[in-house]
């Protein structure tokens, strides 16, 4: 009788000890993931990737990394050269400020695009979004964790 | 020979171009092994402790032999289809999260240790109350390993929002108008063979849409243009969802009368907006409202106020109004730090469990009884771990509508948790909601292992590019004509 008793307190607190360990397993490998995720060092803040470029320049599938700022524009002292006759010299800017993204026309011609309305002005981006500028389509990318 | 031979290479070729290639899963398949080995030691556990109490009814505890799991068959079956899950996923070959399906599966083999312990008659016309679990958790795990594999796009999800939120309110409709009522609240719908409280699955469309349109229309509700006061609004016309959602939950509260689905779904809201506008001031304009609505609710309406008058005091009535709270409040205090043990929970009164409705909606009062304060502390750090991963996929997500699905359907799960068990625990009025995964009742865990699925499929690290936004518009149709 004794010892039944003794073997089921055995087996209740090895019930519980084994919840905790699982517990345990869990939560060391979520902060073992936190800590590889903090280690990356973060280069970028966002990557714009071209998905559309009929003139060739830059081809359609690359991608460039974003700093807080980025200008965009047809002269080749832009961080993104386009080269494409429908974009002007100093067409528009991508800035990161706060924790949103804008892109801003710098009083373009033919005007900015996203997802198919004009910007007039300065106008938030969220990642997703597609930024046209000339005959080029953009898209804004979260940074590669 | 031949034949057989340019078989397998054809085969070979079909399965390269599906990239099917097994990778595997070592941090999953190690947790599983622990979740294996403490379900055991768990099925022991109760195993003993029923066949002890067995022996002393009959009077002769000393011949007795104790070891051996309470019911074998349970366990296996619920183990083997864990460990089918996880070779499917190695299958599949996906880089995709290995810590919640182990979590889920802890949570659902205390479920069914529970069920096992419990009266088997509770689950009414259907067979046994354990063996109906058991199928309802392989049939939900079977839906975890086909979302988790097949999910790899989600136009499907993102582009119909709308058509979702249509299904969404006419299921809502349809359980208004031909629901059954079941203790005063109409919840469950019965079409032909089938019959199902379809508030668990709105839980889920209601996330994706909420998912879509916010993703879609951040932009316009982070800029401002109305100020009231020290709050900044977006443009009013934005506003009109909320009012919307406010109006559903209020409806729900007043047609179907279950306040629990209507929590949810209005916390969900809230916790959403925040999470997609980093706006404080909608959390406390919805608030407001929440606190304009109760009250409303509270005068109005005798079932409101009969739910909040139990909570502020159930010992008024503990024989009538009051049973349910006062016994799982019993319930808790009889489990002292470590419990009873399993199995060991109060008998059943007159061949019924002590609390109504423990296997639905007090499973967490049981679990306090029989795993102790220790226990539940545990089960409630699974929850934490599954709300955890989930906000970490979001994190980790591609685009906006990606992340707010992932929080979102995480969310769900936590608030469950959180307001069931806090109902049990006299923390906040008890509404009737299922504890998720622990539960019985097939509906609930189909809507959550729908949501586990999903999570799992949107936590694979991708490099396919992502589906165009909706919205392109004129310009590019005018670019593709103009290019042919």
């Amino acid at each position: 009788m004794d010892a039944a008793v003794l073997a089921i307190w055995v087996l209740r607190l090895l019930f519980l000890a084994i919840l905790y360990a699982f517990l345990w397993m869990v939560v060391r490998a979520l902060i073992r993931d936190l800590r590889s995720a903090a280690r990356e060092p973060v280069r970028e803040l966002g990557r714009l990737v071209v998905v559309a470029s009929p003139s060739g320049e830059p081809a359609a599938g690359s991608v460039f990394a974003l700093d807080a700022i980025t200008s965009l524009g047809r002269d080749v002292n832009n961080a993104i050269v386009l080269d494409d006759e429908f974009v002007s010299a100093s067409h528009a800017a991508l800035t990161y400020r706060g924790r949103a993204w804008y892109v801003e026309d710098l009083g373009s011609t033919n005007g900015t695009f996203v997802n198919g309305s004009q910007v007039d002005g300065l106008a938030p981006i969220a990642f997703g979004d597609e930024i046209q500028i000339g005959q080029a389509r953009l898209r804004l990318e979260r940074a590669r964790t | 020979m031949t034949a057989a031979a340019s078989g397998q290479r054809a085969v070979g070729r079909e399965a390269r171009r599906f990239r099917i290639t097994p990778r595997v899963r070592g941090r999953e398949l190690g947790l599983l092994s622990l979740v294996a080995i403490g379900l055991f030691i768990g099925s022991l556990s109760l195993g003993a402790t029923e066949r002890l109490k067995a022996a002393q009814l009959d009077g002769d505890p000393a011949s007795v032999n104790l070891l051996g799991p309470a019911d074998p068959a349970f366990i296996v079956v619920y183990l083997g289809a864990l460990f089918a899950v996880h070779l499917a996923l190695v299958i599949a070959g996906r880089r995709t999260d290995q810590i919640l399906l182990p979590t889920v599966g802890m949570l659902g083999g205390i479920g069914l240790l529970l069920m096992e312990r419990l009266p088997q008659d509770l689950a009414g016309r259907l067979g046994g109350l354990a063996s109906t679990q058991l199928v309802w958790l392989v049939i939900g795990l079977a839906i975890i390993a086909g979302l988790a594999i097949a999910v790899r796009n989600d136009v499907w999800l993102r582009r119909y929002k709308y058509t979702w939120a249509a299904v969404g309110v006419g299921l809502l409709l349809m359980t208004f108008l031909f629901g059954r009522d079941v203790n005063g609240a109409r919840l469950s719908l019965t079409i032909g063979p089938f019959s199902g409280q379809p508030s668990e699955l709105l839980k889920v469309i209601l996330v994706v849409f909420l998912a879509g349109y916010l993703s879609e229309n951040r932009r316009l509700l982070v800029e401002e243009s109305t100020r009231i006061g020290p709050l900044r609004l977006p443009p009013l016309p934005y506003l009109a969802p909320m009012v919307a959602m406010w109006t559903i939950a209020l409806g729900i509260v007043i047609v179907q009368r279950d306040l629990g689905a209507a929590l949810l779904f209005f916390a969900v809201f809230l916790l959403l907006l925040y999470v997609s506008t980093a706006r404080v001031g909608y959390v406390v304009l919805g608030l407001g409202a929440f606190v304009v609505g109760a009250a409303a609710l509270y005068f109005l309406f005798g079932h409101v106020r009969t739910r909040i008058d139990i909570w502020l005091d159930p010992f008024a009535d503990p024989n009538g109004a009051g049973y349910q709270v006062v016994q799982a409040l019993h319930a808790f205090a009889r489990g002292g730090l470590i419990g009873t043990g399993l199995g060991g929970g109060l008998p059943t009164i007159a061949g019924r469990p002590p609390i109504p409705a423990l296997h639905t909606d007090f499973p967490f009062a049981a679990l306090g009884e029989e795993l102790g304060l220790v226990g539940i502390l545990a089960i409630l750090g699974l929850y934490l771990v599954l709300v955890e991963r989930g906000l970490r996929i979001a994190s980790a997500a591609q685009d906006e509508f990606r992340a707010i699905l992932a929080a979102g359907l995480s969310l769900v799960i936590g608030v469950q948790a959180f307001i069931i068990a806090g109902g049990n625990l006299k923390l906040i009025p008890l509404t009737g909601i299922t504890l998720p995964f622990v539960s019985y009742g097939g509906s609930s865990l189909l809507a959550n292992a729908v949501i586990v699925g999903l999570l799992i499929a949107l936590s694979e690290r991708t490099r396919d590019p992502l589906p165009p936004p909706r919205r392109l518009g004129r310009i590019r149709r005018m670019l593709d004509r103009g290019a042919a």
